[in-house]
């Protein structure tokens, strides 16, 4: 199924964004500048889709760090395959969210 | 006055957020709130200037952020319904057909315990007579549930040496009341038999005993159980009281449990009587105990008895074995289901509709669910037609009679026929991969066409794995119903709504 997925141009930035190590949702709101009412329902939409999983952070580490535990989210095996097809499809991605090795070069 | 301010705010954010979370489903809104409350933790410190002063702009961020959560509560509020949407999609499952089966099998299971004599039927061990006896009557073909021997009759055979044969016992049926008062009773079926009646059926000891010379005075009597019920009260002190038989009085020596037996007439009591009370004109019935010789002589379930009848000295005098009335329903049963099995084919085809167009095959294990889901409709179906036919023919029946026991045939081949019938047809258009019924019908090409494109209606698995297509004229290239096993490329037209 993922294989055969076409992605919205949203939904492609958002797991582009999710690739390039933005593992939150706050983070990936400021990586593409979409507002939370866009990016949070899209995660879910993902998450149905299966094409990202989400786990908790373990409460010892947000407590030692003295804030709330997160949650984390990141790309499944298929949100992996449909990110590579969204690439082809939307060239422009790789360069509006470039990856971190992209931006260290 | 500041902080006083971004805490008012920190509270109106939080607020907005338990509004938007009343939308969530119940069982996913502490882990929602708890995301969103994290978030906008996070939010809020990085938004915040660095001197932790109260900035309009950084507030209106933050509102904006929370106000999103709205949107978020409605998309996760569809998703549910979009689920729930495609949950109905269990109706024609396999688990729905054997929850049904299962609900039947219940009800009827039920009704076989409540109706009496379904019980009586279903507990054979309760009318166990002695082997070997036979119920005479006068001619081959007689029913036997029919009295058919005089008084007289018996007193001769008994009087004759007879071949085959080592004990006798005769009793008649009369209409009587029966009652421990002098005020009006209904009657009741009485049966005036002789002494040696009970031990030669093999009743409970201290009856089998009774003897006239033990029951010097009155005669005594023994009491079916719903008699004992329904006339007494089932007083447990009835035993030794003296009750009214018809005229006559008599002692009660005891109450047979419910269900004993299964003599023609439906006694429900027994009066015993000597051979010399014996009303030799009256018409009864006649119970033999047949040697190894008799038995050896038996033709089938029937026995030639050499006696002869004063009054028809052509007559002949034949022993029907009660094996037929105490064998219990479980060996009709067994010859319905052969028989239903045997016509099966006439009213249906026997093929599961396996046939596919590619080579694909559903796994191993799809096809020993398959397998499984078959054998527990059949086993669910065979157990209810054995419960619903018992429930059928002895609903209204209190004992043993040959027309419940052809009820009993004929229904339990009806349901098991015709049940079969359904159980094939379901089976056939059920996709093979989730055991879900096809369902959408379409009719797709047209009859004038057959020689050019198949025509016939096409089915569809609403989970998106198959389509059925069974042709509306066989021929001999496209003769039965055949699979057709959806790829991936499918499955944008089931998913629903797509991604993004």
């Amino acid at each position: 199924m993922a294989s055969e997925t076409k992605l919205s141009h949203t939904a492609a930035m958002i797991l582009q964004a999710i690739d390039t190590g933005c593992v939150y949702g706050f983070s990936i709101m400021e990586m593409t500048g979409l507002p939370s009412g866009t990016v949070y329902p899209a995660m879910r939409r993902l998450e149905r889709d299966e094409l990202i999983s989400s786990r908790w952070e373990r409460q010892s580490i947000a407590d030692a760090e003295q804030r709330p535990p997160r949650k984390y989210y990141k790309l499944t095996a298929a949100g992996r395959v449909t990110l590579e097809a969204s690439r082809k499809r939307y060239p422009l991605l790789e360069r509006m969210i470039p990856s971190p090795e992209a931006r260290s070069v | 006055m500041r902080p006083a301010l971004r805490s008012a705010v920190g509270r109106i954010n939080r607020c907005i957020l338990r509004c938007a979370s009343l939308l969530v489903p119940r069982d996913q809104r502490a882990d929602w709130r708890r995301e969103w409350n994290a978030e906008l933790w996070h939010m809020r410190r990085s938004s915040s200037p660095p001197s932790k002063q109260f900035s309009w702009k950084a507030e209106q961020a933050a509102a904006a952020f929370c106000l999103g959560a709205f949107q978020d509560a409605f998309c996760i509020r569809n998703i549910r319904r979009q689920n729930r949407e495609i949950a109905p999609s269990q109706h024609g499952s396999a688990g729905e057909c054997l929850c049904w089966l299962a609900g039947l099998l219940a009800l009827s299971c039920i009704l076989a315990r409540v109706l009496p004599g379904v019980y009586m039927e279903s507990h054979p061990s309760r009318y166990q007579i002695n082997p070997g006896l036979i119920l005479l009557q006068r001619d081959l073909f007689t029913d036997s549930s029919a009295a058919s021997i005089t008084g007289q009759q018996f007193l001769d055979l008994k009087a004759s040496r007879q071949r085959g044969i080592d004990g006798l016992a005769f009793y008649r049926m009369t209409k009587e009341t029966l009652s421990s008062g002098l005020h009006v009773k209904p009657k009741w079926a009485v049966a005036h038999a002789n002494f040696n009646l009970f031990a030669l059926l093999g009743g409970p000891e201290s009856l089998a005993a009774l003897s006239s010379e033990s029951a010097r005075g009155l005669s005594p009597v023994v009491l079916s159980d719903e008699l004992w019920k329904r006339e007494f009260g089932g007083n447990p002190k009835i035993v030794g009281s003296v009750v009214r038989v018809g005229q006559s009085a008599a002692r009660v020596v005891g109450v047979l449990p419910r269900g004993s037996w299964r003599l023609p007439g439906g006694a429900d009591a027994w009066l015993l009587q000597p051979d010399a009370e014996i009303n030799r004109s009256s018409v009864g019935y006649v119970v033999a105990h047949t040697t190894r010789l008799g038995q050896a002589e038996m033709y089938g379930d029937r026995l030639h008895v050499d006696g002869f009848v004063a009054d028809d000295p052509d007559a002949d005098l034949w022993g029907v074995s009660f094996d037929e009335r105490t064998r219990g329903p479980w060996t009709i049963f067994r010859f319905a289901i052969f028989l239903a099995f045997l016509a099966l084919p006439a009213v249906t085809s026997v093929s599961l509709g396996e046939s596919c167009f590619s080579s694909h095959r559903p796994s191993h294990i799809r096809n020993l669910y398959r397998w499984i889901f078959l054998s527990a409709k059949i086993v669910l179906l065979l157990s209810i037609a054995y419960f619903a036919s018992l429930d059928l023919s002895y609903w209204n029946a209190t004992g043993y009679s040959a027309l419940s026991e052809y009820a009993q045939l004929a229904s339990t081949f009806f349901i098991c026929l015709f049940g079969m019938r359904w159980i094939l047809l379901d089976q056939r258009e059920r996709c093979p991969v989730c055991l879900r019924r096809v369902t959408h019908p379409a009719q797709v090409g047209q009859a004038s066409r057959t020689f050019l494109a198949w025509n016939g209606t096409e089915l569809m698995c609403t989970s998106g794995h198959t389509l059925l297509h069974v042709p509306g004229l066989p021929t001999s290239w496209f003769g039965t119903q055949r699979w057709m096993y959806l790829d991936t490329s499918w499955k944008f037209l089931f998913a629903g709504t797509g991604v993004g």
